[in-house]
């Protein structure tokens, strides 16, 4: 088992009905092959990680890569993982009316969003948090818990 | 009847037909399309000056002229207007205008024959390609005006390699005369390294039928070999069929060699960098390292892809993770400079000392990291064995302070009654020998004396200590942060968690010398005898009494005590309660003696095995 992970930048802004529909498309299409990881996406900023089987999602990455709908596609990681971190298929954006979005199984607001799980070795866990940072902003960034005095 | 089929054709023949008579030329026949070229309806027999419809006056001059000569004419193209409805413009009708003249047998002319042929598509089609051929000049100017101002030198090659066209600024630039044969010449001022490249370049694209875009070298007026831009885009007559190709030249010298200077720089920067035997990485405005030094290779055992964007974590002792990430996440979101001293992983598995900085680069190409770990590791053990040879000198210079102090304080009390005892026996006693009276005297003296020397001494620890120092507004937490970055070491021992809240009572007044003492015993028995079972965790808390007395707390969760039953003080100068930890035993007793002689006093309640509880009320009530 492996995952990768990247960031591109939308071609065009999304709405909430793409973002929607690529929500379902993913969950649907994800639950098929037995892929599951996280999408973030905010202000044209896509990141994604997926985890699933090397000869599933190679040939899924350079489909991804070749979506017309984004471009600037920079992968950051490609590595085998033990085991999954990312069991439920979810996504995290600022939709324009978050009323609807809410009940939507697998979304979340950005300030919603735990930290990354702890199955995760640090240095992925902190690639997580960077890309999230770089997508979401310092603003979504999770709050710092206060360190112990020592 | 074959008059009237005749009159039948006249009437409708596409061209105006008409018949002018007698010197007054009136009008004879008129068949329609005449009757449309007049514009209003005519009668036979008027003559054409009293109602000459549309036919403007130079005309009818003509007509007269014609009719007077003898001699036929056409005009071509002539416009005769159709007259429009008030206000607004005639639209103009352009005919070929014949005039015949009509004579009877061989007499003379007695009238003529008017034929008007309608060419207004064919002259409006003539006036359109004149107006368009004027356009086609002026933009025609206005494309040699450009092409001979721009700074480039602007050609024309047809599909032999043949230059058509150079625009002036070649010869300004090759300095070569107008009459120079532009064919034969070009080649022979592209540099000889250039030259079969371009040559060929340009052919093979010639061939294929499609543009090109490469560089190379130009000899100018003054010998010099300058850089050029070769583009030209081909001229499709048929779809791949190109016939010319037109291109410019560009030339950018100057931005090659600045690029070359700054490929240059970036390459030594890159083997300076590489040469440098510290880990030194660059990362992106993400915070994804993007480039490692050769020497982070050679130090980690790692390769840059086995490193990754954010590999260099791992290389950090795994109790330091967690944090360092942190550190970095929070420093890519703020902006601010990382700095932290951190263990990272040789080759060999052998962990070293490192300090790790990174600054963030922000210019107009957007922020970046630059950062280093410089290898600290000797250093930092030298430091930690000075630091561990200093803390033990200070706690020996400290206890025999204390020691000192006591002891010249406990001594006191004997001296005065074996002053009062001999005072007893001077009393009491005769003294007969005049020998006695000066060992009474000299006895008296030498008390003095001790007593005198026992109060200097007391004295001079004090103000080395700083004991007898006056009072001042203190910050609770600055006095215990100074405290425990003297403990650090002992903290990161034994990895102790002390939370302080002095959000109570922020301040206190005190001597400053005083509370430090006090604060680096609590702390320091804290850690000392703490549980071995656990990590230490101190909450130090200070408050304010109902009667509004300040007061601290400090609480572990170590070994505990068994406190004596009597409302005794707890603490007697050697006494120590667990006899297996090193050290004098003289320090709780300080820390009594000197609350006691600020007018306070130390409270303890503890329990063996979970921890002891110290309160200091810094003044009675």
């Amino acid at each position: 088992m492996i995952h990768i992970v990247y960031m591109s930048r939308a071609v065009r802004p999304l709405s909430d009905q793409d973002l929607q529909a690529l929500l379902d498309q993913c969950r649907r299409d994800n639950a098929a092959r037995n892929v599951t990881g996280v999408l973030f996406y905010s202000h044209g900023n896509i990141a994604q990680l997926i985890e699933g089987e090397k000869e599933v999602l190679e040939p899924l990455f350079d489909v991804i890569s070749r979506d017309g709908r984004h471009s600037n596609v920079v992968k950051l990681v490609d590595k085998p993982i033990t085991a999954r971190s990312f069991e439920d298929w979810s996504m995290a954006f600022h939709p324009l009316e978050p009323s609807g979005f809410e009940a939507l199984q697998g979304f979340l607001l950005p300030r919603h969003l735990p930290p990354p799980p702890s199955s995760l070795s640090i240095a992925d866990a902190m690639l997580v948090d960077l890309v999230r940072l770089a997508v979401f902003g310092a603003d979504a960034a999770p709050a710092e818990p206060e360190p112990a005095h020592a | 009847m074959r008059e009237q089929q005749l009159q039948d054709i006249l009437q409708h023949m596409p061209a105006g037909v008409a018949t002018l008579q007698g010197p007054e030329l009136c009008y004879g026949f008129v068949n329609e399309a005449m009757h449309t070229v007049l514009g209003a309806p005519v009668r036979e027999g008027q003559p054409v000056a009293e109602h000459p419809g549309t036919i403007p006056a130079d005309l009818l001059e003509v007509m007269q002229q014609v009719f007077q000569s003898g001699r036929p004419y056409v005009a071509k193209a002539y416009c005769i207007p159709l007259p429009a409805a008030e206000g607004k413009k005639p639209t103009p009708r352009y005919f070929d205008v014949a005039l015949e003249p009509v004579r009877e047998g061989d007499g003379p002319v007695s009238g003529l024959l008017l034929f008007a042929v309608d060419v207004t598509a064919q002259e409006e089609a003539r006036q359109k390609a004149h107006h368009l051929s004027i356009e086609t000049r002026r933009l025609d100017t206005r494309l040699r005006v450009l092409t001979e101002t721009v700074p480039q030198i602007t050609f024309t090659v047809d599909a032999a390699g043949k230059y058509e066209y150079v625009s002036p600024q070649w010869y300004y630039f090759t300095g070569q005369p107008p009459t120079a044969d532009l064919n034969a010449i070009w080649p022979l001022l592209i540099h000889p390294d250039d030259r079969l490249r371009v040559l060929y370049q340009s052919d093979s694209a010639r061939a294929a039928g499609i543009g090109w875009s490469y560089e190379y070298r130009l000899r100018r007026h003054d010998g010099q070999y300058r850089w050029l831009l070769s583009r030209a885009l081909p001229e499709l007559h048929a779809p791949d069929q190109a016939v010319f190709w037109h291109g410019a030249l560009t030339e950018i010298h100057d931005q090659r060699e600045l690029a070359e200077a700054l490929r240059r720089g970036e390459a030594e920067l890159r083997f300076l960098a590489d040469s440098i035997p510290e880990l030194i990485w660059t990362a992106t405005a993400e915070g994804f390292i993007d480039y490692y030094n050769e020497y982070t290779a050679e130090y980690s055992g790692l390769t840059k892809e086995e490193l990754g964007p954010t590999g260099w974590i791992n290389l950090l002792d795994p109790s330091e993770q967690a944090g360092a990430a942190r550190r970095w996440v929070t420093s890519i979101a703020s902006g601010e400079p990382y700095e932290g001293l951190f263990r990272m992983r040789r080759h060999d598995g052998r962990y070293r000392w490192h300090i790790i900085r990174a600054r963030q680069l922000a210019d107009e190409r957007g922020p970046r990291w630059f950062g280093t770990c410089t290898d600290v590791d000797d250093q930092h053990r030298l430091r930690e064995v000075l630091q561990t040879q200093y803390d033990e000198l200070a706690r020996t210079n400290r206890d025999l302070d204390t020691f000192v102090y006591t002891a010249s304080h406990d001594l006191k009390q004997p001296v005065l009654n074996l002053r009062g005892l001999f005072e007893e026996l001077r009393r009491t006693a005769s003294f007969n020998d005049p020998e006695d009276k000066k060992i009474v005297g000299m006895v008296d003296e030498a008390l003095g004396q001790l007593d005198a020397t026992l109060l200097e001494l007391a004295a001079t620890v004090q103000d080395q200590r700083g004991l007898s120092a006056p009072v001042e507004t203190l910050d609770l937490r600055s006095v215990a942060d100074e405290v425990l970055l003297g403990l650090r070491v002992q903290v990161q021992e034994s990895e102790a968690v002390v939370d302080l809240d002095f959000s109570a009572a922020p301040t206190l007044t005190y001597g400053r010398a005083n509370l430090r003492s006090i604060l680096h015993n609590l702390f320091s028995n804290a850690l000392k005898f703490a549980d071995p079972e656990r990590p230490p965790h101190l909450q130090v808390r200070s408050a304010v009494t109902e009667t509004g007395q300040p007061v601290l707390t400090v609480q572990d969760n170590g070994l505990g005590m068994e406190l004596p039953g009597r409302p005794a003080p707890v603490f007697q100068p050697f006494a120590r309660q667990h006899p297996h930890i090193a050290g004098a035993g003289v320090g709780m007793y300080l820390v009594q003696r000197i609350i006691a002689s600020r007018g306070g006093h130390l409270d303890v309640t503890s329990k063996v095995g979970q921890g002891t509880t110290f309160t200091v009320h810094w003044f009675e009530n």
